[in-house]
This record gives structure tokens, sequence and C-alpha cells, in this order.
């Protein structure tokens, strides 16, 4: 079975902001578990949190392209063993 | 000094002090009041297409040629939605363009009004960004900041929806710097990496440069160039990168991927290192991943770090642009010769001889109009089996002389770009090439050119046929010509309806002539040329099959 990862997205607290980032998790067939959006203790973000289940690279690359989302302010990925970011995940 | 304005002055203010001079739009309801206030900012030069798709396409034209934001206008509803086309095609091929749609006020707004759409929604995933305008106060940062956006990092479309009632809602109005263009930041990982790839250049037998479009978004030509001479990496340009390399270099291939010569891909498959900029390997470059490039090791730079090994697996990655890692790359490696490689390339290559009616070839038309223009000319094709004949036998010369909607394949992009193009270049002369069935889709274009004065000059490659799709059903559905033999009217006696001048070619030898003619006319001016109806676009890749197997002659007659 593919390992899981939580992935933590902190936004701006947006509605289309959300949207773009849900969406693309859609249009780019992640698969997503348990989709949280909870508020982010810091004013006008908030934080969308899920799971997520494949290949760590894969992985790595959809939080690039989260992160690229104007209005995105950081992705983290925790794997079974690890805690990165896209930065450090990058190529 | 602070003046109170309406929503609507503030845009077009706005759009003034950004530097915008040219907008592509068609008025309605709810964009009223932004055209109302129109006429007071002469400066702004509208341009008024027939279909709002165009305006679209022209503003993505004029970005492409300037390297500047093309803007686009359009109503709320109808409006906003025949804008889509457009925006997936600048999105596909990292195009800046902003447009601008007018939405019912925002009292009506959720309750199905008329003419009201989700435009935000709908073009979610097809634009880098886009904003509703709650409030008027937020107007001019939105329009400032959605200009950035759309040309900063990896350029795309943006999109700005503004009720009407925001347009007419009056605010204190202060003219703003207009913000620096977002430096890219070089990381720290870039000059390890960059090393690691000059060792690969170093070692490689057979290394091979490919690149593509973010090389000419980067205006890194120059120094691809100087990349190329000073290692002998034979280069391959992707169909949005041709122009970036000179055709005639030496050291030139050409394009690769589905109708890629086949020296080219051979060269692929044969390469041990591939240096790819600004390209993002794309299906219809690699045919079957699995199967690409077996023995290269790939180095790819590109500015969307979302883009490194994408598609491809990599062994060096550079995030950057492209002219300022090419520039390191240059400095970096060792000078070499090409050695034996560019022979053992050129010995791959294929002589093909084929019959054309009235010995009005592809090669032959293009090679005609290079003559009539002396290469002073941007191109820019449309999508099908012309696309890739221009793509193939066109001498480009000078970089960005090539635009085609590659990415999204958009058929109708041809005739409403190269509007945007000619006002982007008044200098040069701008040639929109079509087949028979893309012209179609938006000659109602010409009405706008003949209105607005824009001497785009028009090429029809007429064969009867939604040719590709035709070559399609020929090569993988038994030759069943299901709904691909296309009616065209006279487009000599349509040209005269909208009281331009026009030819039809069926003989080779009255090219020269009225290509001459054509390029030498003030304003817009129509070429239909009647070639072989049933010619296909050789070699071709069978769509997911690998570069190593190309289809290269026509298929056995199939039985009845």
């Amino acid at each position: 079975m593919a390992p899981e990862h939580a992935v933590t997205v902190l936004l701006d607290d947006a509605l289309v902001t959300l949207n773009r980032a849900v969406g693309l998790l859609r249009r780019r067939q992640v698969p997503v578990e348990g989709l949280v959006v909870s508020p982010s203790g810091a004013a006008g973000l908030a934080r969308l949190t899920f799971v997520t289940t494949g290949d760590p690279a894969v992985v790595a690359r959809m939080a690039q392209q989260v992160g690229k989302i104007v209005g995105v302010r950081d992705v983290r990925v925790a794997s079974p063993g690890s805690l990165s970011s896209p930065s450090e995940v990058a190529p | 000094m602070t003046e109170v304005l309406t929503g609507a002055q503030i845009m077009c203010r706005t759009l003034v002090e950004s530097g915008v001079e040219t907008l592509f739009g068609y008025p309605g309801g709810a964009i009223m009041p932004f055209y109302h206030a129109l006429p007071e900012y002469p400066t702004l030069r509208h341009i008024l297409v027939r279909h709002e798709q165009a305006a679209a396409h022209a503003a993505d034209g004029f970005a492409r040629a300037s390297g500047r934001v093309g803007v686009c206008v359009a109503t709320s509803g109808p409006g906003a939605t025949n804008l889509v086309t457009g925006l997936a095609t600048a999105q596909m091929d990292s195009s800046p363009v902003l447009a601008i749609t007018g939405q019912v006020p925002r009292a009506l707004m959720g309750r199905d009004a008329f003419q009201e759409t989700d435009i935000v929604g709908i073009t979610l995933p097809i634009t880098k960004h886009s904003y509703l305008v709650p409030d008027v106060s937020e107007l001019a940062d939105i329009v400032t900041e959605g200009l950035a956006i759309a040309q900063d990092g990896r350029p795309g479309p943006v999109l700005i929806d503004v009720p009407k009632d925001v347009q007419n809602q009056k605010a204190p109005y202060t003219a703003r710097p207009i913000p620096a263009r977002a430096a890219v930041e070089g990381g720290s990982q870039t000059v390890a990496a960059v090393r690691r790839a000059a060792d690969l250049i170093a070692a490689a037998q057979r290394p091979l440069l490919m690149i593509g479009h973010g090389v000419i978004l980067s205006e890194a030509c120059e120094e691809v160039r100087a990349l190329a001479e000073k290692t002998g990496m034979p280069v391959i340009t992707t169909l949005l990168g041709i122009s970036a390399f000179p055709e005639g270099h030496p050291l030139h291939l050409g394009m690769p991927g589905m109708h890629g010569d086949v020296e080219v891909n051979r060269a692929i498959q044969q390469a041990d290192v591939i240096v790819g900029i600004g390209l993002r390997f794309d299906d219809r470059v690699t045919g079957n991943t699995a199967a690409f490039a077996p023995r290269a090791k790939i180095v790819h730079v590109d500015l969307d770090a979302a883009e490194i090994g994408k598609n491809v697996p990599v062994a060096v990655g550079i995030v950057g642009d492209a002219r300022d890692v090419v520039r390191q790359l240059v400095e970096a490696v060792a000078t070499r010769g090409a050695g034996d490689w560019l022979g053992e390339i050129r010995g791959f290559a294929r002589r093909r001889a084929e019959q054309f009616r009235g010995g009005l070839s592809p090669e032959t038309i293009l090679a005609s109009l290079y003559a009539a223009t002396r290469g002073r000319c941007t191109v820019v094709s449309d999508v099908g089996q012309h696309q890739m004949w221009v793509a193939k036998h066109y001498p480009y010369q000078r970089p960005n002389t090539h635009i085609t909607s590659g990415g999204l394949g958009t058929m109708g992009f041809a005739v409403p770009a190269a509007m945007g193009v000619g006002l982007a270049r008044p200098e040069e002369t701008v040639w929109a090439i079509s087949g028979d069935g893309g012209f179609q889709m938006n000659m109602a274009e010409i009405a706008t050119m003949v209105q607005e004065r824009l001497p785009v000059k028009m090429a029809v490659f007429n064969n009867g046929y939604l040719g590709m799709v035709r070559q399609w059903q020929q090569f993988f559905h038994g030759g069943r010509y299901s709904c691909t033999p296309i009616w065209s009217p006279d487009y000599v006696k349509l040209a005269d309806a909208y009281g331009i001048p026009a030819w039809r070619v069926e003989e080779a030898h009255e090219l020269p002539d009225v290509l001459a003619r054509a390029t030498a006319e003030p304003g817009p001016a129509l070429v239909e040329c009647v070639i072989e109806q049933e010619a296909n676009v050789f070699p071709m890749i069978p769509p997911g099959g690998s570069l190593s197997e190309p289809i290269e002659a026509e298929p056995a007659a199939h039985g009845a």
C-alpha cells in the first residue's frame, strides 16, 4: 500500500484561494482523504489539511503545484518518518 | 494628487498608468460603465472584435509578440464565457493576458440574474489568478497587481471580474508608481547544479540541447546560441521554441516529437545527455515517456520548479530564469566540438519524394512566403497539418517570429492572434496561416481588420478536409473519413464582400507574384492556396508510441 502523507497548506482565508487549491487536487487527480479547513491562528490566513497517498516524489510535486497558487503561503508534507517543505524536496 | 473617480475611470487610469495602450474587447450590459469612461482616455486604443474569443486570442498574440500584458475586455455572461478558450490557450502556453469582465451588480449576484455567470469559478483551472472585485476601494490595487501577476515569473492569464455597480461606485484615486517586475531569485542550489550539468556535458559523447518557449520568454536566445556554439551541442526546438535558434545554423536540427523529422527523434533516442531549457517535455514531444531518450541523462532548466521531473526523470534540475541559468552554464562548460555526433545525426535523415497538385507543396509555399517577405515577417499559424508544415519548413531566422497555439492546440487561433501580433509589431508584416477548417472558425475577424485598419495578411491552406483529423482517420481508423470533408465558401468572393483583395493560387508558379502583391498591400489581404486534398504530415509517431517507431509512408490501402 502506498504511504500516507499529511499535507498542511497555509493560505489566504478567501474562498477563491481555497477553491483554487481544492480544484487543483481534483484536476490533478490527487487522492484526498479527510480534508479539513480550519482557522490558522494568524489573521487572514486559513489552514487546509488533508491526507494523501502516493509516491513521495509525486506528492512533493503536488505540493509544489499547490505552492504556486497565488495566496498559498506555505505547504508542508509530513510523511512517515520525515517532515519536509516543498523547498526542501525541490530538485 | 487625489481625485474622486468612478470605478470605471479608475480601471482606465490604472491601465494607462501601467503602460497599457491596446485593449481588445466587446461591450455589453454589465461592462457599459467601463465603455462609458473609455473615450476619456484616448491613449487606450480599443479594438472592437466580432467575438470575444477573438479578443482573448488577439490579447494573447499581442502579449507573445510584445512581451507585455495583452488585455481583453468582455461583458458578463456570454461575453465572459466566450473568453474561455482564449484564456485556456494563454494558460497552456504561459502567455500574460489580463481579462477584464463585467459582472451583474452585487445585489443581483447569486440570484441567476440576466447574463450572470460565475466566470471566476468557470476559469479557475485555466487562469493563473483571478479576482472578483468586492468594492471600488480595492479596484486600483487589483488591476495593478493583476497586471504584475500575469507577467511575473512564469506568465499566465489573470481575470478580473468587476460588478457593474462597482464600476459606477466613486472613490478617491491617487496615481501610484508601477511596481517593479519581481526579480527571479537564483537559489544557492543553482551553482552546484550548474556545475553538475557542466560536468555531464563535458563527459557526454552525444549531447543535445532541447529548447522551448521559456527561451523566448526569458529572451535567452543569444545565450543559448553561445552555449550551443561553445559546446557543439546540436539544437532541437520544440513547437513553441521554434525561431529561438536560427534554422540555417549548422547546429540546428529541427522540431522533435510526433511530427519531428526522423533524424531529430533518432538523435533524442541515441543521445547520452539532453539539456532541456524552458520546455515541459509535453507528450507531443516525448511520445511514450517510458521509451523516451532511453540512454540520456536529462538536465532540465525551468523557471517553474513543478515542471522539473513532472513528465520525464531528470538527472539535474535547475530552477531559474533561462537567461540567467544559461549564462552560468556558458561560463561553466568547457569548449568542445560536436565531433562525429552531428554527422551521425545528419546520416539518420530520410528524404521524402512526394507529389503535390500543381507543385503546390507546403515547402514551396513557405519558401515563397519567406522570399516575398525577405524574412521580415512574423508568421502566426493555426492548428493542424499546415501548423506542422509551417513549423518544419518555414526558415525562421529571428527570435519569436513564429507564434502558434501549442499546448491547447486551438483551431481558430491564427487570425485573431495575428491582429494582436500586428498591433505589437506595426513595422513588420504579419501573416496568419490557417487551414480551411480553422480559418472558418474566426474568419468574421476580417471585419475587425477592415474597421480597425489592421493590415494582417492571411493564407488559407485549403484541402477540403479537416486535414489532420482526416490523416488520423486514414492511419488509425481504417480510412473512414467521418465528418472531415469540409465545404468552404469562395474565399475570393468572401474577401470581396469585406472589400479586401484576395487571390486563389492553384499552381506553384503563381506564388511569387501573388505573395509579393499581398505582402505589399497596405491593408489586409487573403491568399487561398488550393493544396493536395489528401496530403499527410510525415513522419508521424502514433499517439502514445515511441519516438523510435515513426510512420513514414501511407498505410496500405484499406479494404472496402
